[in-house]
């Protein structure tokens, strides 16, 4: 492999330079010196004490890994700024990222949680509250989020449990009068239906005993809608992680049509826009609607309401986020009737649907790890930006590109070799319980190889704008010829992925990464590097994956078209947003447009941005300047929590826990739907 | 004819995603109106027919909008060009919906057929009407400022000779 990338000599340091860089990083640490490294995770909450325990134990971690553990090109890879190695503190432990987990399973056969057995649930209440605990205890096995790709379907069985127990209560209070029974042991056990003939959609049992029926219904209604509330507030309550971290929490609903599991739904989503406390909006669970046509795409469909219902819980909350079925990259393992086969997705934007290995559905399995290539530097560095060339180098750029892919593959497998050879009782629950598909058939010793191969490798990719930009002057939004470019990269990497999958026998995917920690990171130092170069370094970020660039002026539906044929290429997961400005809660229409407008163009993956201010003194929500329009407070007299969305998450006050790069990048997102306008 | 605000794609005037264009000029002087400055008729840019014909170029590729909304200032001290740019625009997009904002009342623009502000008003769909009266301001009205304001169906009221008020689809109720 001949090395053309411009890598900084790989020097190891001294002993001492070592030591130094390991004192400095603590001392940033202990006196919150260095708020860009406590707050790279918003998630986390970088100033507290347990934030900082945390802090100092992956601040060591990686250092500990670039210095002893990475291949030496991989680590002059990322001191080149050229590909990033995600959750580097994870890497010499051999932690993997993410898993869809499988509730239905968990929750038939009972699981430990390591200090205590829990049985199967009776009730929808208990459930939902193993629902959290199963999150939060899969949450420790790994270092990403964990998902529920059906959860509707997961848990309509516990609704219908529900429905057995206050029937059967009904029953003894009101329908056993009825054949003029008068003795007490008569009425105490009255003969009634099989448990399996008690269900709510049954007309028959409706029919037969009207009492019985009504009362079930009523609290079985009652109780699923406190088992979702308390479920929402569990998630944005409870700690995982050592106490720094609430769980990254996913849950993907939208097909079950039962009764049953559409007031799973109806719940989770009234709680949601109920809030949290006071009427705040929930940060947990990401919430994803999967929309299927014939399903709840048009009206008469059996679940169109519930569309209608999580489009209206999207203007006020800003999830549900909405999954296209329909999508042909998401047909192609789809098996009506079986849920499992149905696209969901980890909540920031990851897929893991496709196995080599025949596990060709989604619980039980999740990404292993992902490594990011910067290709705004390939760009800088063979396109006519620094005014070296007239005409772009492709030729450059593509070998450039592929090096660079080869060591981002290279990473994958050392990493790889890493987490397969860990014992089963290394990741705890998710082996023990089998939360992965066949790890309660391992015994604590034994290497996990053999069932992480049904996982997924990443190569993740950002900044096609800037990279744009770099080459030919222009980004693929101001060009059709450099769109054409812009996507036959992607394909390119896509196409890379896919030949290394056949080479190695392992699920290598491309991935839209989602940059949190990185969009500031590479942008600093090739802006030290190269200078202030205009629409390529002159912003404290680079634009996330293929999108056109948050501060470029164009139509939602334009952008949409733009990015949407990106989502075939991006087989580990993309999202597309549009920014809304204007409240948008009040005009539900406009969003339920554009939403399906994107599913229509084949998006994968898709949700729409708008801002969420909230006056901490009279409750009010919506968009707020200066002043809180509806109790004239200013906001140099009240906290106004402005809420936004960054790589997926919410986070609760953008101007307090996002990193510099990201304020940036809010502050000059584009509203595709313009501001507050005088009303005469 | 001058505008003081174009958002070829905006969600606070009307239901849905809609073209808002301001035209500047505005004699009604309400107390507390924001946008104070837009009374003034020469305040803003030239609308003339190469920005119109812009402006309706966009909307006619927009394939996600559901309509046009006129505000102000007042459209209805510009009534007769507000006609004519309607008309310019349902040249190339025959369907357009639009809306209208103003500081009169349905009653004063329909009591005139023969003028020029009676014939704006029945090309339009819905009106947004009434002063902005500050002692009745209220935040969480649907796309107005003040509650003596009213959304009108305009077809509807004009046919009837009575204001027939509008109001959002079941879908969403």
């Amino acid at each position: 492999m001949s090395m053309t990338l411009p890598f900084s000599p790989v020097a190891r340091n001294a002993e001492s330079d070592a030591l130094e860089e390991i004192t400095k990083l603590g001392r940033d640490i202990a006196d919150s010196l260095d708020t860009e490294t406590l707050r790279e995770n918003a998630n986390l909450n970088g100033d507290s004490f347990s934030g900082k325990m945390s802090k100092f134990g992956s601040e060591y971690a990686k250092w500990y890994a670039r210095l002893h553990i990475l291949p030496r090109e991989v680590e002059a890879a990322i001191r080149g700024n050229t590909v990033y190695v995600h959750d580097l503190d994870h890497y010499a432990v051999g932690t993997t990222n993410c898993i869809f987990i499988p509730f239905d399973k968990l929750l038939a056969e009972g699981f430990s949680t390591g200090n205590g057995d829990l049985r199967t649930p009776r009730t929808i209440m208990t459930a939902m509250a193993l629902v959290a605990i199963i999150f939060q205890c899969q949450q420790n096995a790994q270092y990403g989020g964990v998902s529920a790709n059906k959860i509707d379907h997961d848990l309509a069985p516990y609704v219908g449990r529900s429905f057995i127990k206050h029937f059967r209560k009904g029953l003894s209070y009101f329908e056993s009068f009825k054949e003029g029974r008068e003795s007490l042991t008569d009425a105490a056990a009255p003969e009634g239906p099989a448990d399996e003939d008690i269900y709510m959609d049954n007309t028959e049992l409706r029919d037969l005993y009207p009492h019985a029926y009504r009362y079930a219904y009523q609290e079985t209604r009652q109780e699923t809608f406190q088992a979702a509330e308390s479920l929402v507030h569990n998630l944005n309550t409870m700690s995982s992680r050592g106490g720094g971290q609430i769980p990254f929490t996913s849950i993907n609903y939208g097909t079950c049509t039962s009764s049953e599991g559409r007031l799973v739904m109806e719940s989770l989503m009234e709680s949601t826009m109920r809030g949290l406390g006071q009427g705040q909006t929930p940060i947990f669970p990401i919430q994803i609607f999967k929309c299927k046509k014939g399903i709840n795409q048009a009206m008469g469909e059996p679940n169109y309401d519930l569309f209608l219902k999580a489009i209206e819980c999207s203007t006020k909350r800003l999830y549900p986020n909405f999954a296209n079925l329909d999508a042909p990259i998401n047909m192609e393992y789809y098996v009506p009737g079986d849920p499992n086969t149905e696209f969901a997705t980890m909540g920031c934007r990851t897929r893991v649907v496709a196995d080599r290995f025949g596990r060709n559905h989604l619980s039980g399995k999740g990404n292993l790890s992902f490594n990011t290539i910067n290709l705004v530097k390939l760009g800088i560095e063979n396109g006519v930006a620094l005014g070296k060339r007239k005409w772009a180098d492709e030729e450059g750029f593509y070998e450039m590109l592929d090096e660079a892919l080869n060591i981002a593959m290279q990473g994958l497998l050392h990493r790889y070799r890493i987490q397969a050879k860990q014992p089963a009782k290394a990741s705890d629950f998710m082996m023990r319980e089998g939360v992965w598909e066949g790890g309660d058939a391992l015994g604590p010793d034994d290497k996990v190889e053999d069932l992480l191969k049904h996982g997924s490798l990443s190569i993740g990719f950002i900044g096609i704008a800037e990279s744009m930009k770099a080459m030919y002057g222009k980004h693929h939004a101001e060009d059709e010829d450099v769109y054409a470019k812009a996507l036959a990269a992607v394909r390119h990497m896509r196409a890379y992925c896919d030949a290394m999958s056949e080479k190695h026998n392992l699920n290598i995917t491309l991935f839209a990464t989602p940059a949190e920690g990185l969009s500031g990171k590479f942008t600093k130092n090739d802006a030290k590097e190269y200078g202030c170069i205009p629409g390529v370094t002159d912003r404290e970020y680079y634009t996330n994956s293929f999108h056109v660039p948050v501060y470029f002026q164009t139509p939602a539906a334009r952008k949409i078209s733009l990015e949407a044929p990106f989502h075939e290429v991006c087989n580990a997961g993309a999202i597309s947003y549009i920014e809304l400005d204007g409240n948008v809660r009040s005009n539900p229409e406009a969003f339920r447009k554009i939403v399906t407008y994107a599913l229509d163009q084949n998006v994968s993956y898709f949700s729409i941005n708008h801002p969420i201010d909230r006056c901490t003194s009279c409750g009010h929500e919506g968009i707020i300047g200066e002043s809180c329009p509806s109790c004239g407070k200013k906001e140099t007299e009240v906290h106004i929590s402005r809420l936004r969305r960054v790589t997926g998450y919410l986070t609760g006050d953008y101007q307090t826990r996002f990193n510099g790069a990201k304020q940036a990048e809010v502050r000059d997102r584009v509203k595709h739907a313009g501001q507050a306008a005088p009303k005469v | 004819m001058n505008i003081c605000g174009y958002y070829p794609e905006s969600i606070n005037e009307g239901e849905g995603l809609r073209a808002s264009v301001f035209l500047s000029g505005c004699k009604h002087y309400c107390k507390g109106c924001f946008s104070a400055k837009t009374w003034n008729f020469d305040y803003g840019e030239l609308f003339d027919g190469k920005r119109q014909r812009e402006i309706i170029r966009e909307m006619a590729e927009n394939p996600l909008l559901d309509g046009l909304t006129l505000a102000g200032g007042d459209p209805f001290f510009s009534a007769a060009e507000a006609s004519s740019f309607i008309d310019l625009a349902r040249e190339s997009i025959p369907e357009l919906n639009v809306w209208m904002y103003t500081g009169y009342t349905f009653e004063q623009l329909a009591a005139r057929p023969e003028s020029d502000e009676y014939g704006l008003l029945r090309r339009g769909h819905v009106l947004v009407d009434g002063r902005f009266e500050q002692d009745l301001r209220d935040v969480s009205l649907l796309y107005r400022g003040s509650a003596n304001q009213r959304l009108i169906r305009i077809p509807e009221s004009l046919e009837r000779g009575e204001v027939v008020l509008w109001e959002r689809e079941k879908a969403f109720m």
